[in-house]
Formats: structure tokens, sequence, C-alpha cells
């Protein structure tokens, strides 16, 4: 009594401790913190543009439905109530003042920001090349625009620097004063959330807040009633995909508990044993979530979400001491018997996950130690915390005509092995001739975006003009303003690559905020009042200017000589997500990454800019390179875990001979489940290879069941009967995955459900009770 | 006989009324007839900053409706071309060719699509636009514009289109700091039907 009392005091105050540690454990959800600790700077780069990036705030909305002139002014008002929102940092819909904030900010800071301050264009001749200039100007139709301008900004420094940062031919065509769609059926809206991408409640929250301002602005519009709004970006694909994932989960898990919940209240007929049974894995998850915690300082989401499909086998351990208990036994007297089978079938399963612990990915790792984890607790809580919890007299009052069909095929043994036999060659055939590849290569497939969501994104992206950014100039330096410097000077060069015809535009951090020993040369580079002053005088003769013409000209001048040096702190809020998208902290470094648009010859601009000491990052391509060394890494762990499995199999069992008849019914369901998942030129997903060594792990406690049980007794009924019992759950629950949207649900729940199954077929017409 | 002049008379009098009752719609249905025009212009700007007015030279063309050319030949030689809503600005002191919306630059655009409304005889446009008033007769009328969007009033008070039956004569602009533009149109050659 007393060594019981102790595990059971024992297990609450751990749960207790776990549930502490899980509590205040970090949890993220950052692609960046799934990759590999020595991820490259191309890798870093990208994982740090699709989480937090620019691009990663960006909503693209269009509005249609209505006449063009209705759709402007729903345009209007809505980008008037989202500007007044701070959830979003930058409404641009064409009009005045979407480019407000920009222009104001050239305007004010043009003498710091301009790359054409220098002293030449200060002199007296560089001033009347300047004014004669606008002498030309003056002539033509945009005098009176230019007529407010010039007397602050003769040399037209705030003109170039708009044409820099804010060039307008790259906007989409306006009509009615704000952007449309070519033909004016849509008018498109272009979004920066405050909140990144990543974060999807704010993502959500932001998106909730774009439709109360369409549907207010509707309301007010006349004429518009009609009108619908359509939104995508970054954001908006990882709060739908939360959302589907979300109901996807809730459905099935309800589906899939009403499965098990009613096999086993049959089997058992009491609800306190029903409950009991859920201990070992929820305990099991506790523990695994504390110690992922504890082991690398966070937990990720995937290997929150991701981990409890992997430890289902956890369910199979109460079933199997429940339903094996007979009539007048004790769970001691169980545990004596099948104790043994249980720890072996446990530890082939942590063998096999144990591959996981070194992998390059951190996913991959935590994965690994959430299994092994979970595993090993729920395996000891079977053992010791659920015997003194049963109830007295306990028996699986149903689970007795449970093993009559198995019963059945095992009695019938001959002609089903043939079957089997006669299955396997179908299979291997099938295999061997399977045409066009057996992998599935196409990322998108394995995306849980639906392909209209996909095409929308690309419309919007296209009327926009702002394409998905994909190629980069890369480097490091060793502070802020060292990597402001290396941008200035790698501008010439980007800048010749785009006269070339190479490139068609670009962004450099040092555009929007020069180095501040620029800034100290362009001040230099600005006469004193007096000298200015004299100057200008000069270089008015001759030009028919009135002599105090430029008199705001030299009151700016003089303020901007003195003015204190621009930092990150004065962007405005457009310019500054811009800014730190392009130059970021990584540790001691600081990393420029800095957007090139429509890259005509990359070989050649990335030889280029090698020359000029950058990196030319593809992220297309090193988004394919990463997936396909995650691909290869997750079937390499596959393999190597199923090897482990078996090897444990030889060691545990003592005996070549025993392991291979536990291992042969295993190999046969995996091999006939990729024929029937291959069949008629289906592919494999990466997903479904994970999905194959589940089924090794689950199955060889089957097969080890099978191995052990003696044919005929009583206690051979009860353990084909657990089996089955344990098997159904699973198809169960796995079967109703198979039913999500979301390709990694779906993929692994048809592999796992199927090849379980047939794990217990093959178990059974392969084991030694048909002779009697 | 009798019916011989009764058809004389009908004949008559569509041509009697135009001549007596001068109007907004005659004009534009007048101006709607010209399919093409071309015309040599002097254009003299005043501006604040300058001392003394800036006189330019060069040649305007016209097709019917949407399609405007002003050709500056000198001092400075210079491209406006407007095209239904395109403008397109090559050939000025930067050398470079700017292309852009009208609608993008509604204090341009609002300028110089008045103008071509009044040469394509669009009466809806016009009145969408401006506040219009005609004074003089058929062989010499004036046409004042007061743009109503108040971003073009900033910067034009007001245009005024002097002409003498379906031919401009001259165009006059004036802003509100005192950038004025005087246009005088010579040896127009239209193609009327």
């Amino acid at each position: 009594m007393r060594p019981e009392r102790l595990a059971l005091g024992l297990w609450l105050a751990l749960l207790v401790l776990c549930g502490v540690i899980a509590a205040r454990a970090s949890y993220r959800t950052q692609m960046g913190d799934f990759l590999p600790h020595s991820a490259s700077l191309e890798q870093q780069v990208l994982a740090q543009q699709v989480n937090g990036g620019a691009a990663s705030h960006i909503l693209l909305v269009a509005l249609e439905g209505a006449p063009t002139a209705t759709l402007a002014a729903l345009s209007e008002d809505l980008a008037g109530k989202l500007r007044d929102n701070a959830a979003f940092i930058d409404v641009m819909n064409g009009d005045d003042h979407s480019l407000a904030q920009i222009q104001d900010f050239i305007w004010r800071n043009r003498y710091l920001l301009s790359d054409s301050v220098t002293p030449q264009r200060f002199t007296a001749e560089g001033l009347h090349t300047a004014l004669t200039s606008d002498i030309g100007l003056l002539g033509t139709d945009l005098a009176p625009v230019l007529s407010q301008s010039l007397p602050q900004d003769p040399t037209g420094e705030a003109l170039n620097l708009m044409s820099t940062l804010a060039p307008a031919s790259a906007g989409p065509a306006v009509n009615d004063g704000v952007w449309t769609s070519p033909q004016g059926d849509d008018a498109l809206l272009l979004l920066h959330t405050a909140a990144p991408g990543f974060d999807l409640d704010a993502q959500q929250r932001d998106l909730g807040l774009v439709d109360a301002a369409f549907a207010a602005a509707r309301a007010e519009t006349p004429g518009a009633q009609a009108a619908r709004l359509e939104i995508s970006g970054p954001g908006v694909f990882g709060v739908r995909t939360r959302d589907v994932t979300k109901h996807d989960v809730t459905r099935l898990s309800i589906l899939a508990t009403i499965g098990a919940v009613s096999l086993l209240a049959f089997a058992y007929r009491s609800p306190r044993v029903l409950l009991l049974g859920l201990l070992p894995i929820a305990s099991g998850a506790l523990a695994a979530i504390a110690a992922v915690s504890v082991g690398f300082g966070f937990v990720h989401g995937i290997t929150l979400g991701f981990g409890v499909t992997l430890i289902g086998e956890a369910m199979d351990y109460a079933i199997y001491l429940f339903t094996q208990t007979a009539q007048g036994d004790t769970a001691r007297d169980t545990l004596s018997r099948i104790w043994p089978t249980l720890r072996l079938g446990a530890l082939t399963s942590v063998a096999g996950f144990a591959a996981m612990l070194f992998s390059s990915f951190t996913g991959f790792a935590q994965l690994g130690l959430f299994s092994i984890m979970g595993l090993i607790t729920a395996a000891a809580v079977t053992r010791f915390v659920l015997p003194p919890l049963m109830p007295k007299q306990f028996f699986a009052v149903g689970a007795g005509g449970m093993a009559k069909p198995l019963g059945w095929l095992i009695r019938h043994q001959r002609p089903a092995r043939l079957m089997a036999l006669a299955a396997l060659l179908a299979a291997g055939a099938a295999l061997l001739t399977h045409r066009g590849g057996m992998w599935d290569e196409n990322l998108l497939d394995l995306s849980p975006i639906p392909t209209a969501a996909q095409a929308l994104d690309a419309k919007l992206r296209h009327e926009l003009g702002v394409p998905d950014q994909r190629y980069f100039a890369v480097f490091q330096a060793g502070s802020a303003q060292q990597a402001l410097a290396r941008s200035e000077a790698l501008a010439p060069v980007l800048a010749g690559l785009k006269a070339d015809g190479a490139l068609a535009g670009y962004d450099l951090p040092s555009n929007i905020l020069p180095s501040d020993a620029t800034q100290r040369a362009r001040q230099a580079a600005l006469p004193d009042a007096a000298t200015l002053s004299a100057r200008l005088a000069q270089a008015q003769t001759g030009l028919p200017f009135r002599a105090d013409a430029f008199a705001p000209f030299l009151k700016d001048v003089a303020a901007a000589k003195t003015a204190p040096l621009l930092n990150a702190a004065s962007l405005p809020p457009a310019l500054a997500l811009r800014f730190g998208s392009m130059l970021v902290q990584n540790g001691a470094d600081w990393v420029v990454t800095a957007p090139l648009t429509d890259i005509a010859d990359p070989t050649a601009a990335s030889q280029r800019l090698a020359a000029a000491g950058a990196n030319f990052v593809d992220l297309d391509h090193e988004s394919a390179t990463l997936m396909s060394t995650f691909q290869r890494e997750a079937v390499t762990l596959a393999v190597v875990g199923s090897l482990a499995i078996l090897s444990l199999l030889v060691v545990g069992l003592r005996s070549p001979r025993r392991a291979a008849r536990v291992a042969a019914p295993l190999a046969m369901a995996v091999a006939i489940t990729a024929a029937l998942l291959t069949l008629g030129g289906g592919k494999l997903s990466i997903f479904m290879v994970t999905g194959f060594l589940l089924i090794v792990a689950i199955g060889s406690n089957y097969c080890l069941f099978f191995e052990r049980a003696v044919a005929g007794s009583v206690a051979w009924e009860r353990a084909i009967a657990s089996i089955l019992l344990a098997n159904l759950c699973t198809v169960a629950a796995y079967g109703l995955m198979a039913l999500s949207h979301i390709p990694v649900l779906h993929d692994i729940g048809v592999t796992v459900a199927t090849g379980t199954f047939l794990s217990l077929l093959c178990g059974a017409v392969f084991s030694r009770g048909g002779a009697p | 006989m009798r019916r011989a002049l009764l058809a004389a008379l009908l004949l008559l009098a569509p041509a009697t009324q135009a001549q007596t009752m001068w109007s907004l719609d005659v004009l534009m249905i007048q101006m709607a007839q010209v399919r093409a025009a071309s015309a040599s212009f002097t254009e003299q700007r005043t501006s604040p900053l300058l001392n003394a007015p800036l006189t330019t030279q060069g040649t305007l063309r016209y097709t019917a409706p949407a399609y405007m050319r002003k050709t500056t030949q000198g001092p400075a030689p210079q491209d406006f071309i407007l095209d239904h809503d395109r403008i397109t600005m090559s050939g000025g002191p930067d050398g470079k060719t700017h292309v852009f919306h009208a609608s993008d630059a509604p204090q341009i655009g609002g300028l110089v699509e008045g103008i071509r409304a009044v040469l394509a005889g669009d009466e809806a446009t016009l009145t969408r636009l401006y506040t219009v008033q005609l004074g003089g007769d058929a062989a010499n009328w004036q046409l004042q514009l007061t743009p109503l969007d108040p971003k073009v009033a900033k910067l034009v008070r007001a245009i005024t289109i002097a002409g003498s039956g379906a031919r401009i004569t001259g165009i006059d602009t004036a802003s509100p700091d005192g950038s004025d533009s005087h246009m005088r149109i010579a040896e127009t050659v239209s193609d009327a039907p």
C-alpha cells in the first residue's frame, strides 16, 4: 500500500510542477525558431522577411460591386476611418493623404536626404545652372505648381527625392482620385498594419477593424449597398489557416472523441475507468511540454500541435491494461503479465523518436524530446498510477466478444496468409512500376492556403504593383552606422544595374536614412548664410528672377546647416517600417536586406553584387533549398527511427527470429499502405513519411502482444480484444483527421489509419495463434 | 409656289436661330464638329518670382475627342501630350520624359481637361469641373471657366478662352499667386466636316 501512495503523491507533485512550468513557458510561432540553429545568413533573411519584414505587415484590399465613382467614395471613407486607427501605420488608396507622411518628411529634411547636396551644387555656377533650368520649367504648364515650391527649393531636391522614395510610376491606375484596377471595376487600397504578419491575434483584430470600417463606410455611402470587400496578405493567410485548423481540429476531435468513447464505453461499461484511461496521455503531454520548455527555453507552436499526434499511442497503454484484466484478476496481476511487453513497446517507440533529437531543425528536436518524455511518462503512469485508482473487481465486460472477428481470422490463417502475401506482391509491383516519381516535389501541395486565395493574392499584388519580394542584396556590418555607410557605397552599384536594365528597382536603408557621416558631409556642403546669399545674387545675374524671390531658400538652408542629424526615431511610421525591415540587428552584427525588383539575369546580378561585397539572395531558391533539406531530414529521421525500433526489438526479444516475426507484418503494412497511397499516380508527401514512422511505432505494440500471447487461453482472448480495441480507437482518431482540409492533418491521418489497421491484420494473420 | 417658299423658310430657320440665340449649347455643338485642328501659338507667362514675363512659341495640335499636343519650340524645347487620361511631358529642362495620369495631378489635370472639354464640345465635363460663363457673340466669344474643385482653384483662379466660330484665338490663365499666362493662337487650320 505504501509504495502505491508514494507513487500517487509523486505523480501529483510532478503534475503540479509540470503544470507550473507549462503555464510559465514561452510559446513561439515564428518560423525562424523552427529552423536549424546553424541557419545560413540567407536562411535567416528568409525567416526574418517571412515573419516580421515590412512585407509581412501588408494587407491588400479591393472594393468591388459598385460604379467606379461610388467605389472611390467608399475607398475615401474607408481610408479615412482606418487612418484614425493606430493599428494601421499606413493607409494608401491613391488620394492626396496617401503619401503625405513621406512627402512631409522629405520636404522638411531635403538637404540632409538628397544625394545631390554637394559643395559644387551650391557654388554660384551650380546655382546658376539650377536657376536656368527653373526658368525653363516656369515656361511650361507646370509653372503654377512649381511657383509654390521653387522659392524654397530652387535646386529641386524634394522632387528628386520623391521620385526615389515614392516613385509615381509604380502605382496603380487612378480613377476619381483613388487607385483602381485598370478597368476601374475595383478600388484598391494598400495597408500596413502596426502588427507583423506572424502576430495572428493582432492580425485577426485588424481584419475585424477593416471589416467593421468597411461596413460603416458602406452604410454611409449612397448606392454602395452591393459593394464587397476582398482582402489578402500574409496576415490574412495566417489567420484563415489558423481558423480552418481550429475548425477542423475542433470538429474532428469531437467526432473522434465520440467514436473512441463509444467503443471504450461499450468495452468498459464504467465511466470512471473511461476517465482513468485519459490520465496517461494527459500526464504525458503535460510532462512533455514542461520538458521541452526546460530543455529549449521555449515551446514551438508546431511542437505543441503535432506532438500530441505523435504520442497518440499512449492512449493504447491504458486500453491494454484495462482490457487485459480478466474477471477476478487485479490490475497488479495483469501488469505483472503485460508490463514487459508494454515496456518494450514504449521503449521501441521512444527509440524511434529519439533520432529526432539529433535533427538540425530545432522544431524536429523539440518534437523528439516531446514524444520521448510524453511516452515515458504515459507508460510510467499506466504502470504506477492507474492500478491503485482502478475500481476493485473491474474487468472490461464488453471486451470479451471483441476478440471474435480477429479470432476467426487467426483460425483461417493459411488462406489469409496467402492473401496477405498476394497483397504484398501486388503492392511491391505497384510501387516498382509507379510512374513519374514517388515524391511530391510541389511545395504548394503542402500549403494549407486554398488555390483561390493564392490567385486573389497574385491578382491584387499585380494590380497594386507590390510584387512578392523575391530578390535581395544582403550584407552585414559591425554597427548600424557602418551598415548605412556600406549601403551608401552600394547605391551606385545598384543604380548601375538599373541603368543597364538588369533590375527594375531597388530600395536601400541609406535612401531613407543616410549615415551620420553623410548627413554631416551634406551639412558641410551647405554654405553659410552670407556666402549663400552672395552666391545666389551672382547666380541670378542675367536671369529674370526678382532679387528677393528665393529668400525662403536662404532661410531653409541656414536651418538645415545646423539641424540635428536624423536618426531612426525621426522617421515617419511608413518609412520606419520600411527602414526597420531593411536594417536589422542580428546578435552583434547589423544585417542589411535590400529588396531588388524584376531581376532580368540573376546570375549576372549575383556576380556584380558579389564584386561589391554583397550577397545576392533569391528567397524562392532559399525556401526551396530549406524545404528540400526539411524533406530529406524528415525522411531520414523516419527511416532511422524505424531501424532503431527494429534494433531494439532484436535486443529486447533476445532473438532475431522473434524480432523478425514482429517486424515482418509491420514492413508488409507499410509497403501496402505506401502502394495504396500512390495508387493511380498519387505521390507521397513528407507528412505521409512521418506517418510511416507512426505506423511502425504503434503497430509494433500490436505485434509484440500477438507474439507474446499464447493461443487459446483466456489471456490470449483478452490480449487480442485489447489490440483490436486499441486499433479501433486509433483508426477512429486518425481516420477522422483524414477528413481535414489541412494537408498535414489529412496526410498523417490517412496514412496512420490505413497503416495501423493493416498492421493489425498482418500481425494477426502471421501470429503463432493459429497453431492449436 | 407657296410650298416652295415654306420649304425655303424652314431651311433657313435653324441658321436664323443660331445667329439670334447664341448659347453654350450652340457653341458646344459647333466645337464638337471639329475633328482635328492645328495652330501656332505665342505664350507670355508672368510669375511672382520673375521681374519680366517669359515668352515662348510653339504649335498646338488637337484630334477629337481626347488628344492634345503642345510643342514648345523656344526658348526651351518641350513636348506636352494629353492622350485621354495620360499626360506625357518630354524634353523639359531636366531632359527626362515624365508620364502620369491627369487624375494623379488634379492641379494640372484640371487645367488641361477644361481646354480639352471646350475643344471637344464636351459640355457635361465642362460644367462638372467649372462654373461656365459665356460672353460675346458667335464671331467673338469669351468663355470664362472657374474651377469648382478647391484643389484646382488653389492653383488656377480662372481660365478665359476666347474664340471666333469654332476657332479658339486665345487662352488666358490666372493664378491666385500671380502666375498668369496669356496665349495667343493664330493660323488655325481646322478640318470641319
